[in-house]
Formats: structure tokens, sequence, C-alpha cells
């Protein structure tokens, strides 16, 4: 059994945010008196991440999930509760802990926004004490992965979002950390990227044996991914285990999107639950059975006029909020 | 640790020449205020011949001083720093083996300070010829004693603002605060007008306060008007403010990262 490195115990966070109506009389007067409303964004929550899992970070938006991370890599001091990871207090932020981890969260955080990548890389390379030649070798390694030559002699600013995202994480990684956190890393990339940094990050849990903890709103990043995932929501923990017990639990849907010639024309009710989808007005949706979505199709086909037909997963909140909501 | 300052320059220096532009208008603003106080006193002064026993001559090389000292103990923390703490964008910083405020920010400061006195130096040039000043009681020993004040200057005042800086974890608005500390400044630094030249009350709360340390202090030493006691009594006091700046602005921080709430991606 190997060592346990990650360890949240009891860990609750709980923002005091400033309220109040609108207009100008209740602006004078919470010059004079504030009110704060308590939002529990975390409450009581408990796991143990031994090294070198890759753990699946999963919630619906606002469910605690970044809030979490951020107490766990010490941006954060929480408001009850400890956390132990590698040893460390995280929120004590010692230099030690803080060069044994990565927290990769959004676009703006390890690089400099005027100035190109390579720069930025230059400097934690001096930050994290990296000897030179380990750097070099970590670059041709990232180089290979993320094909990042192209994007490093560039200003940051003039990259696109998935550009920015390879060299963020990029950035994250020369200095070979033991536990990462990483908050949505696919988000703004093409499916080859998203593809790309998958295989990356299990090729580096593999040789490294470091220890992944990641959120994702793509459902394809945890199953290629992740034996075990946790759920929050509401701040809390909801289920811990592996992946497949979870699909097991979750009866697992697909979705099927149809445009008819006439928008609307028929009823869908026979085929599969019919479910609201705002993405494309002019498809209808219906949600059936993975094992049924062959026989489904293929009725669908045969009784009615069909432009475009679509067959994907719901998305990770969907599936989520339909489990644990009732 | 010597690699990592390199490299922070390195970056720091590239960031200022992007915004050039910027730079320039800052400069200008900086330069507006002292002009105006040398050319006003030094026509009150010519005109009644001396004000308190400053002449005209006095006027012009005391201010003339002060373009360059106050550009090199300044700082702009406050405006390169603050937003960081209320936007969130402080995180990726906040998670470095580094301390944001004693390297980056730092360095970020002296760079801007490099190009700012860069571009300070054609306008001095003009000033010197327009104005025409005496400096032959200037001393070679008193311009290099002064060196160790400016720098003690710098990091006092450098500390300070990063602790109004710092106050932005409680409160989100700190240029008030800052507005406040600039109006200290201007009265006890020796920035609006001669400390000499202030009533004797203020004189007194001058010397014990850190402000006169930043501008009045360096150019009096620079112009060789201190006697060596007074030097002493000088030096003794950036040493004594040094330590109270260096430790309220620690105990601010650290007191102030618990607070953080990183909001944001």
């Amino acid at each position: 059994m190997p060592p346990i490195t990650i360890h949240a115990k009891d860990l609750s966070k709980t923002y005091k945010v400033p309220e109040r109506e609108g207009g100008f009389g209740a602006a004078v007067q919470s010059f004079f008196k504030r009110k704060y409303k308590d939002v529990k964004a975390v409450q009581h929550v408990n796991f143990e991440i031994a090294q070198g899992e890759v753990v699946g970070f999963l919630g619906p938006n606002g469910a605690g999930k970044t809030t979490t991370l951020k107490m766990l890599s010490g941006l954060l001091h929480p408001t009850g509760g400890t956390s132990n990871v590698l040893g460390f207090t995280p929120w004590e932020l010692k230099p030690e802990y803080l060069r044994s981890m990565t927290l990769v969260m959004g676009q703006r955080n390890r690089l400099s926004w005027d100035i190109p990548a390579a720069d930025s890389f230059l400097l934690n390379q001096a930050i994290y004490r990296i000897p030179d030649d380990e750097y070099k070798e970590t670059y041709k390694e990232l180089d290979e992965l993320l094909e990042l030559e192209p994007l490093v002699k560039k200003p940051v600013r003039n990259l696109s979002l998935g550009e920015r995202m390879k060299c963020e994480i990029a950035a994250g990684l020369f200095h070979r950390p033991k536990v990462l956190f990483l908050d949505e890393p696919t988000i703004g990339l093409d499916i080859t990227g998203q593809a790309r940094i998958r295989e990356f990050l299990r090729e580096y849990n593999k040789r490294t044996g470091a220890t992944i903890l990641l959120t994702s709103h793509y459902m394809a990043d945890v199953t290629a991914l992740c034996e075990r995932i946790i759920i929050i929501h509401h701040g809390e923990l909801k289920y811990d285990g592996g992946i497949n017990d979870l699909s097991r639990k979750i009866a697992p849907f697909k979705l099927i999107g149809v445009r008819l010639a006439e928008v609307n024309s028929h009823d869908l009710t026979k085929y599969g639950t019919p479910v609201e989808n705002e993405e494309d007005a002019e498809k209808q949706y219906i949600q059936v059975k993975a094992e049924d979505v062959t026989r489904v199709t293929s009725g669908l086909l045969a009784d009615l006029p069909i432009h475009d037909i679509t067959i994907t997963d719901p998305p990770i909140e969907d599936v989520i909020e339909q489990a644990f909501n009732q | 640790m010597l690699l990592i300052f390199q490299r922070l320059w390195q970056v720091n220096w590239a960031e200022q020449w992007q915004y050039r532009a910027n730079l320039i208008m800052y400069l200008l603003y900086w330069l507006v205020s002292p002009i105006i106080y040398l050319a006003v006193w030094t026509s009150i002064a010519n005109s009644k011949g001396d004000v308190n026993g400053f002449t005209a001559n006095d006027f012009i090389t005391y201010y003339m001083t002060l373009l360059i000292v106050d550009q090199i103990t300044s700082n702009i923390v406050i405006h390169t720093f603050g937003y960081k703490i209320q936007d969130g964008s402080l995180s990726g910083e906040l998670i470095r083996p580094i301390h944001p405020m004693l390297t980056n920010a730092l360095v970020n400061n002296i760079s801007f300070k490099g190009l700012t006195i860069m571009g300070l130096i054609p306008v001095w040039i003009v000033l010197f010829f327009l104005f025409k000043p005496d400096f032959s009681n200037v001393a070679l020993s008193g311009v290099l004693i002064s060196i160790p004040a400016m720098i003690l200057g710098f990091f006092i005042g450098y500390l300070l603002s990063a602790t109004i800086t710092a106050l932005a974890f409680w409160t989100t608005r700190v240029y008030s605060i800052h507005e406040f500390y600039y109006a200290l400044i201007l009265l006890f630094s020796g920035q609006f007008v001669p400390l000499t030249l202030m009533p004797k009350l203020i004189q007194e709360i001058a010397q014990y306060l850190p402000f006169q340390l930043l501008i009045y202090f360096p150019i009096q030493v620079i112009l060789g008007k201190l006697s060596t006691a007074q030097i002493t009594h000088g030096f003794t006091m950036a040493g004594i403010w040094l330590v109270i700046s260096l430790t309220l602005f620690n105990w601010v921080w650290r007191n102030g990262v618990k607070r953080y709430s990183a909001v944001g991606a």
C-alpha cells in the first residue's frame, strides 16, 4: 500500500459575503451597517489520496471543487478542519511544500502576460532551482507532448486560449511536482489538444508516480485518467469510489439530438425522455439508456424525416445532478 | 537566489519596455510638482533676496537634487501590486516558493526606476541650463555618503508602501489610505518645502519620522549641509526605521495572507 500523500479532514470553508438590496436607500444603510451572509462553500469534507493515484474531482458549478483545491494547494485558509499534503500543512505556504506541488488553475497564473512564455519558463527554472540539464530535458519532453516550440517565443497575450493553457500546464510542471492539483486542465482546448494533455498526464503519472487530483467538465478526461472519483455537491462529499461503481450507480444514459425537416413537428416521447437543451434550438433532445441507443436511433431514422442526428454523453453536471439531487 | 533576482530583472525589464508611453506620462506627472515648487520658491527668493536665509540658488540646488533623490527613493508598489490582492491574480505568485512582495514586486519597482531615471536625465539637463544652479558646495564625500542613505530610504519607503498595499487583504480600497500616507510624505519629507523652513514643531517631529529619510536627509547629505553628528543621527534613525518597517510589513503580510480569498480563477 503506497503512503497517503493528501489528507483532508473535516475540511470546511465558509465565505462571509456582504449583501444588500438594490437601490439608494439600501446603499446608504449598508454604509453604516453591513449585513453579511455566510456562504458554506465546503462542509466537512474528508478524504485521503495515496501516492500515485489519479483522482477525478467532480461536481456541478459552485459545488466547492475549486475552493477545495485552493485549500489543498495553500491559497486559502480553511474555516474548519485540517489538511496535510506531503507532510505539510498547505496554507503555511512553506517553500519546500510549494516546490513539490503544482496548482494549474485558469489562464493567467504562472505566465507573465506581456512577455514570451520562454522567459517565464526561465524565471521558473531559477525560482524552483532546476539544474540546467534537467530543465532542458524537461523542456524537450514537454515540447514533444504539447508542441510548445512555436508558442513560447510569442508574448503570452497574443496566444489563443488553448495555446495559453498548454504553456500554463508546461510552466506548472518544470519543477516535476509530486502532487498536481489541476483545475480544468483541458478547458479551451480542441479535441486533439485535450487528448494530448490526457496522454501527457497519464505518462507523467506513470513515470514519476505523482499524485494527481483534477477537476474537469469533460467526462472523457475523467474516464481516460481516473480510476477513482470524488463527487462533491453543495459543498458536501457525495461519493468517493471507483469510476466503474459510479457508472453502475448512475444509469448510463446517452443524449440523442435530432433535427427534423420541420422544427418540432413530431412528438418524440415514445422514443425516450425528452430533455431541455439550449445549445441548439432547432434540435430536439431525448435521453435514452445506453444499451437502447442503436435500437432507438434506427427507429428514428426509419420513422421520421431526419436532417441531422447526434449521439452524445450528457454533461457531467446533469448526470451528477440527476444522481445526487434526489 | 542571485539567479532568481537576475531572471526577475530580465522579465520585469522586458515588461517595462512594453509600456513606454505609459512610462513617459508617469514621469511627466512625477516631475510636475517638484518643478512647480522649484519655480515658485525661486521667484519668491529672487524678489525678496532670500527666504529665511534660503537664497534662490539654495532653492534651485535643493529641488534639482530632489528630482534625483525622489526618483531613487520613491516606489509605485501600491499601483503595481494592490490590484492583485483584490482581483485574485496574486494566486499564481502566492504559490511560488518566493515572497511575492520582497522579490518580484521589489524588482519590478527597481526596473521601473531604471527606466524613469533614463527619462529623467534629459529633463534634468534642460533644467540645468535653464536655472544654472551653483553646485560648488557639493563634495564627492557627500555624494558617496548619500548613496547608502538613498538605498536605506528606498527600502524604508518601499516597506511602508508595501505594508499599506497589504492592507488590501482587509479592505479592497487601499488607495485612500495611501493618499493620506502621501500627504504625510508631502508635509514631513521636505518635498513641499525644505524642512528648515517649516515651523520648529514640525521640524522636531519630522526628525523622528521616517519620511524625511526618503528625501530631506539624502538631499542635505549631498548638498553638504549636515554636521557629522547630524549624519550619524540620520543613519541611526534609518536603521531603526528599517527594522520597524520590516517588522510591521511582515506582521501585516502574514496576517493578511490568512484572509486572502483568491477570488476568480
